[in-house]
Formats: C-alpha cells, sequence, structure tokens
C-alpha cells in the first residue's frame, strides 16, 4: 500500500470531489458541499485548539456570524453576495482576534467559560433581535447566480466552497510548517518559556484566534449560499460540539486530521439523519470515547500504519514516547523527574 | 559597568515580602550564584528580571536600560534569557524545533511568506534549523535532533533549556536550580558547560542553585538571600566564612531538616 500516501490519498479526494457534480445527485451534492464546509471549520478550530492550544467554545458562533453577516448584508442592505461573503469572514476574524485580550489573563477553563458565555449572548442576539435577524425563524437569502459562468446556482456554490476548503487547506499547511505554527504550539506547550523566548503572547493568541475566526467566518458565508437560509439553531451549542468533534477525532494539532475527522463525522451525520433524537448523544458519547480511548484521533492510527503521513512534530503533547535510549538515561538519572 | 542592575527592588504578595530592597550590581561576564533557604525570594528575583512579575518599588536595568514594565517578551529581544525551576521543553516540538523557538526573534519571514510557503520562508527555515543544529552541538547533543521535547530525559531537557536560551546570544542569562536533580556526572558537565558559556560567549550567568558544590565552584561572586533581603554577598570563599550566612542559611537549612524528619 505504498501508494497510498497523504498526498495521493488528498489529491484523489480532492480529484473525487472535482468531478462529483458530473454524476452526484442534487442531495448527495449538497453532502458534499457540506462536507467542505465542515473541512473548513475543522481545520480552523485546530489551528486555534489543536496547535495554539486555546481552549476556545467560540467557533460555532463565529460560523454564525459570518453566515447572519453575509446573509443580512444582502437581505437588510441590499449587498452583493460577492460583497457580503468577504464582509462575513473579516468580521469574524476581527471578533476573533479581540478574543485575544480575554485570553492573554484567562486559560484552560476560564477561557473555555468565556468563550462559551460569548457563544451563547450571540445565540440570544439571533433570536431575540428580531427586526435585524428575523428572531427564532432565521430568514431566506436569495439564490447567487452563477449564470456569468453558465453553470446552476448549487454546482457554482459547490465549486466556490472547494475551491475555498482547498485554498484554506494549503494556508493552514503553510501555517503550521512555519515559525508561526512553531510559536503557537510553543504556546500551547509552555506560554511562560515562549515568552521568555521572546513570543509575544497577545500577538500570536490573536492571530491565532483571527485565523480560526476567518475560518469559521467563510464557512458561514459559504454556508448561507450552500442553503439559502439562515436560523440560529445552526450555529448552536449542539453544533460547537459538533466541530470539537471533529477535531477531536480527526487529531488535535493535525491539518489532515482535520480533514478526516470532518469527512468522517459527516457520513456518520447522513447515516444518522433518520434519528435526529440521537445525534446529540452519540456525539457526545463519540466525543468522550476518542478523548479517553485514542486522543491522538484517527490520524495517529493512520501515521502508525501507513508510510508517507508523517507531519511535522507538532502533534499534541500527550503523545510522544519516549525512545528506548533516553528512557535508559532517564533511569539512570535520580532526582526530582 | 554593571550589565544588569537590580535596584532597591520591593515586591510583596499579599501579606508576604518576597523581595526587600534588595540590589545587585552584575559586571558582564561573571557568574553570580544565588543561594538562600527556600522561600527567600530567590525565584521571585528572576521573576522580576525578566518581567513575569512587576515590583512595587525599584528599578532593574540592563545596559543602563530600565525594563520596569516591558512585557517578558520584550526584555527578552533586549538580550535577557532565562530557564525555569522545572525544565520546560516543548514537549510537541522536536529538540531541533524547540531550539529554533529559541531563534525566533531572528525570524524576519511574516504571515504571507507562512500561509503560502514562500521560497524566501523555507530559505530561512533551513538557515535556522542548521544553526539550531550548530547549537546543540556546542552542548553535545545533535544526536537527539529530531526527538520529541517530551522523549528527552530530565537531566537533557535541562541542557537543551540552556541552549535553547544561549541561541539568541543573549548577555545575561538567569538559570533557576540548574542542577536540580541531574546525577553526578551531568552535574560536572553543567559545571563546564557554564564557564564555557561565560568564557567563550561573554554571558553573564545568574544562577539559583541550591547545590552548594555547584555555585561555589563555578560562581565568580555569590549573593545570599534570606526572607527577601540581601544579607551577604562576596567571592565563594568569603560567603563561606560569612557568620551571618551560616547561621542564616545554614542554620535554617538544619532547622528545615530536623522538622523533615
Ligand atoms: N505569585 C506568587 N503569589 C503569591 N506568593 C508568591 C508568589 N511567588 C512567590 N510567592 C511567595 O514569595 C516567597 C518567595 O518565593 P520564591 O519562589 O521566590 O522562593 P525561592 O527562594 O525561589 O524558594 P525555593 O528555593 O523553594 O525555590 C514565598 O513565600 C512564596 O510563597
Ligand atoms: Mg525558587
Amino acid at each position: 500500500m505504498a501508494w497510498l500516501t497523504r498526498r495521493n490519498v488528498l489529491l484523489a479526494g480532492l480529484g473525487l470531489m472535482a468531478v462529483l457534480p458530473g454524476f452526484a445527485n442534487p442531495y448527495a451534492l449538497f453532502v458534499a458541499n457540506l462536507l467542505l464546509i465542515y473541512v473548513i471549520l475543522a481545520i480552523g478550530l485546530n489551528l486555534l485548539v489543536g496547535y495554539a492550544g486555546q481552549l476556545a467554545f467560540a467557533n460555532a458562533a463565529m460560523f454564525g456570524i459570518g453566515a447572519y453577516t453575509t446573509g443580512l448584508l444582502q437581505v437588510n442592505l441590499g449587498f452583493g453576495y460577492w460583497q457580503a461573503l468577504p464582509c462575513g469572514a473579516l468580521l469574524a476574524m476581527l471578533i476573533g482576534s479581540a478574543m485575544a485580550y480575554p485570553a492573554l489573563r484567562l486559560s484552560g477553563l476560564y477561557l473555555a467559560l468565556a468563550t462559551l458565555a460569548f457563544a451563547q449572548f450571540t445565540q440570544w442576539v439571533f433570536l431575540n433581535w428580531e427586526t435585524v435577524t428575523y428572531g427564532a425563524g432565521g430568514f431566506k437569502v436569495p439564490e447567487v447566480s452563477f449564470a456569468w459562468l453558465g453553470v446552476p446556482s448549487h454546482i457554482g456554490i459547490y465549486y466556490l466552497t472547494l475551491v475555498h476548503a482547498a485554498a484554506l487547506f494549503l494556508i493552514a499547511w503553510g501555517i503550521v510548517r512555519s515559525p508561526i505554527g512553531r510559536a503557537f504550539v510553543a504556546i500551547r506547550d509552555g506560554e511562560v518559556a515562549a515568552e521568555s523566548l521572546g513570543i509575544d503572547l497577545l500577538r500570536y493568541k490573536a492571530l491565532a484566534f483571527a485565523m480560526s475566526g476567518f475560518y469559521a467566518g467563510a464557512a458561514g458565508g459559504l454556508y448561507c449560499a450552500a442553503l439559502n437560509f439562515v436560523a440560529p439553531e445552526g450555529y448552536d451549542l449542539f453544533q460547537m460540539v459538533l466541530h470539537k468533534a471533529m477535531v477531536v477525532v480527526g487529531g488535535l494539532g493535525s491539518v489532515v486530521g482535520s480533514v478526516l475527522g470532518a469527512t468522517l463525522l459527516v457520513l456518520l451525520l447522513e447515516l444518522l439523519r433518520g434519528f435526529k433524537s440521537s445525534q446529540e448523544i452519540v456525539y457526545g458519547a463519540l466525543l468522550l470515547a476518542f478523548v479517553i480511548f485514542l486522543p491522538e484521533g484517527v490520524i495517529s492510527l493512520v501515521k502508525r500504519r501507513l508510510a508517507g503521513w508523517e507531519e511535522p512534530m507538532r502533534r499534541h503533547a500527550a503523545s510522544a514516547e519516549p525512545p528506548p535510549s533516553a528512557a535508559a538515561e532517564a533511569t539512570e538519572e535520580t532526582g526530582r523527574p | 559597568m554593571s550589565v544588569l542592575t537590580v535596584d532597591q527592588v520591593s515586591i510583596g504578595f499579599g501579606g508576604v515580602v518576597a523581595l526587600d530592597d534588595v540590589t545587585l550590581e552584575i559586571p558582564p561576564a561573571e557568574i553570580r550564584g544565588i543561594i538562600g533557604p527556600n522561600g527567600a525570594g530567590k525565584t521571585t528575583l528572576l521573576n522580576v528580571i525578566c518581567g513575569i512579575n512587576r515590583p512595587d518599588r525599584g528599578d532593574v536595568r540592563l545596559d543602563g536600560a530600565s525594563l520596569i514594565g516591558l512585557k517578558p517578551s520584550r526584555i527578552a529581544a533586549k538580550g535577557l534569557g532565562r530557564t525555569f525551576q522545572t525544565a520546560r521543553l516543548f514537549r510537541g516540538l522536536t529538540v531541533l524545533e524547540n531550539m529554533m523557538v529559541g531563534l525566533h526573534l531572528e525570524t524576519r519571514s511574516g504571515l504571507f511568506g507562512a500561509a503560502f510557503s514562500s521560497r524566501a520562508m523555507r530559505a530561512e527555515e533551513r538557515e535556522l534549523a542548521e544553526r539550531a543544529r550548530r547549537s546543540l552541538e556546542f552542548v553535545g547533543f545533535a544526536h537527539l535532533a529530531e526527538l520529541p521535547g517530551a522523549a528527552l530525559s530530565f537531566g537533557q531537557s535541562r541542557i537543551v533549556e540552556i541552549a535553547r536560551t544561549l541561541i539568541h546570544e543573549p548577555k545575561v542569562v538567569l538559570l533557576d536550580e540548574p542542577a536540580v536533580g541531574l546525577s553526578l556526572n551531568r552535574s560536572a558537565e553543567l559545571d563546564r558547560l557554564l564557564r564555557r558559556i561565560r568564557d567563550e560567549r561573554g554571558v553573564t550567568l545568574v544562577m539559583i542553585e541550591h547545590v552548594i558544590r555547584l555555585v561555589m565552584e563555578v560562581s565568580d561572586r555569590v549573593t545570599v538571600l534570606s526572607y527577601g533581603r540581601n544579607i551577604a554577598e562576596g567571592r565563594p570563599a568569603d560567603i563561606r566564612e560569612n557568620p551571618e550566612v551560616i547561621t542564616a542559611y545554614l542554620g535554617r537549612a538544619l532547622d528545615a531538616r530536623r522538622a523533615a524528619s
């Protein structure tokens, strides 16, 4: 199975996605579109949580901010989709980077609670600021026309999403292998030490939050056009659990793992489509099972079994097993561990 | 002319006075030992110098410029390095990558270079990796380069942490108990390494140490803290004979030992 390298698998996946509109029915194409949106969401969340180590719970809210901004600018202010989409992504990015300020003082559980409170607040705004957001019922968004390309709207949106997912994947891949990715992991593994080596915490946390906000916001704008509809429950706590589950199942601190996690969970979501009420329990249970039994995610299994999946050593702290030589020396030294 | 000056620094935490009017003048290329019983304020002194804690009163100057109010990352950029009481390698990065974080302040490529894996960024990365490798050679650890930080033994982490701080060529390095938990062999290795850092690199070292043998052997001068006050300072031989030090420090150490047993 030497040909089953990361590069080949990803290229095959991309190729399949590229030709899918040629034979898939509209529903299958919609699911594929959803899959791509979740790939973007999972990669963005993984940059923040898996790499930079910031335990934030606002990804679904950022997703919602992107979707609402893109939708409302069109419906309320007459923007075209092509202006509204970048506005949604940029607003989510700005709000995201503002979160770096609380993240400078809060860590771990406290940051989780603060971001959770922010997420609940955005839900509240979506629900209650009815004159602007249309409340619990949500609102319809006009179809985006791709007549200038001669393709129907849903196919145009599908390709737009595919291009976004591929580009955002490549950007994340570049970032994590750069000095910036190294700084993220340094902050995750030891803030005080990172700072003592000259890493500006505010700057890098803001960058991680901004990037992840941008990814979620762009995903929201694409989702708004895929569904032609925006309503609060698309961006609630269940969504957040879903994003988290994708990142954990795929593998914290792995960009490719995010792609795997999003794919697996979207497929599972489809299998469970008929059992709407059981979905939340299944995702909660899955998240828990992975945290306990396979904390490094599916990607760790793939790396172990197949050649050509090595990533730069940006894995999550729990992972590394000491090689025999170092372990031997460790026992030879006595003293405080 | 001193490279590092701690000028009448005081700091308290709630009711505890951790440092009380402490003054230090440390000339270039000196190894300064800091000793004192547990809770004397040694770690707090380092934290004040490197910007983790802000003093209530007093000033800290590096090459004559005040460091008060600067973030730790800014102070690092001015040429101050430090290691911690418990070694802090980044567990998820390789040893080589850990060393490259030490070169963070010298990276020039920005967000766009990173996002698009630009040629300039990759060239810079190769150059940084090369320097990191050479620094690992300086401490004799080139063979560990590709291991994850989490895989290193306690003693190895210690040495890599020191090398990681040195790579950016700081003027002053603060070491918090570098020898704790080291085997005798490694501890002797550390002696030699610290002297080489001073002699070959001209770096000033401020070292907290409980292992009295190490402090007395490598320090040019020793400062004794007790209850947050600087109670004595001088050459190791003089400190050893100082009656105030013997009562304050050794006396308390004996008390502690009696209490522990
Ligand atoms: N962040 C803090 N908050 C509250 N009290 C602190 C803080 N840091 C230090 N202290 C207190 O200040 C005093 C000095 O502590 P410090 O850690 O500087 O001692 P030390 O000399 O390094 O001791 P050790 O030899 O045990 O490492 C202690 O009483 C400690 O409890
Ligand atoms: Mg201490």
